[in-house]
């Protein structure tokens, strides 16, 4: 197709009446068309699945570190509360003085414990 | 033959199968509409090889959001919007580049390589659209790749782009008077 009935033809592919399809297949047929270049195709697979192998990977990653964090959480948890009930046991409350051992203790021997007089 | 089988699978069947980790069938999907998506992007970006790397980032991402697509619209509109939307973000960022370090001109952003055609005349028309393409302002360049290149209706157009009718139709006519004075150039 010569460039000035190619001009003509763009321009009546953009009237409002024309048909989309046929002026569309006529300018593909005149060479107004894109293809990716050779393997391609090839290249899109590749990435994919290994994006998607990544992608599982570290979702597996995640998953595992949660229930790492989820144990070690619990665990804490259940420590606390044993240490809460053995201090309430052994000290009978739960005073700010008894979490730091110092429920039964006076002030005169915490400075003999400190000074040594 | 099992490609032969793929080939005659239908598009539900192949988002299916693709979704189960099938990789034919995701090959196949490629294979379908690795064209359409070459003249969606090619025709809005220019042929070069950052053409090559959005198209594929189209297929990663249909990829990655194929759970979402429910076959309430045809696949082939569900690539083309991600196509579109990944163009028109290209086309964002480059404009965003070009106005911040360098002094170049609109179209000078886009690369007007042409693949080989068969024959001289085929490479020339190829190159006429695609300069003129690149010339137009990119709201009214998506609405003439749509209909010049992929053969859209105005109707079909507006609803790709989630604009109404009536916004279409105007940008069309602009667009066409646009063109009139860009032709008249080349």
């Amino acid at each position: 197709m010569k460039i000035p009935e190619l001009k003509e033809l763009i321009l009546r592919s953009l009237d409002k009446e024309s048909d989309p399809e046929k002026a569309s297949a006529m300018l593909e047929e005149a060479g107004v068309t894109w293809k990716f270049s050779e393997g391609f195709h090839d290249r899109v697979l590749d990435a994919v699945f290994s994006t998607g192998d990544t992608v599982v990977r570290k979702i597996e990653f995640v998953r595992n570190l949660n229930s790492v964090f989820y144990r070690i959480a619990l665990t804490g948890v259940a420590a606390i509360v044993l240490l809460l009930i053995s201090i309430f046991v052994i000290q009978g409350s739960l005073s700010f003085d008894s979490f730091l051992g110092l429920g039964d203790s006076y002030d005169e021997s915490i400075v003999y414990l400190l000074t040594g007089n | 033959m099992i490609g032969e089988s793929y080939r005659q699978k239908s598009e539900n069947e192949l988002v299916k199968a693709s979704l189960e980790g099938d990789k034919q069938a995701f090959s196949e999907i490629v294979s379908r509409y690795q064209n359409m998506v070459a003249r969606t992007v090619k025709g809005m970006l220019g042929d070069s090889v950052f053409s090559e790397d959005i198209g594929q980032d189209v297929f990663i991402r249909l990829f990655h959001s194929l759970s979402d697509f429910r076959g309430e619209a045809k696949l082939s509109t569900y690539i083309q919007k991600i196509a579109i939307n990944l163009t028109l973000n290209e086309i964002k960022r480059r404009k965003r580049f070009f106005s911040t370090f360098s002094q170049k001109g609109n179209n000078e952003m886009f690369e007007f390589e042409v693949a080989d055609s068969e024959t001289e005349e085929k490479k020339e028309a190829a190159e006429l659209v695609s300069k003129a393409l690149m010339s137009l302002d990119p709201k009214f360049r998506v609405i003439v790749a749509m209909r010049m290149l992929q053969g859209y209706s105005t109707k079909e157009t507006a609803e790709m782009l989630d604009l109404p009718l009536g916004t279409v139709l105007s940008r069309l006519s602009r667009a066409q008077e646009q063109m009139k004075n860009i032709l008249r150039k080349l």
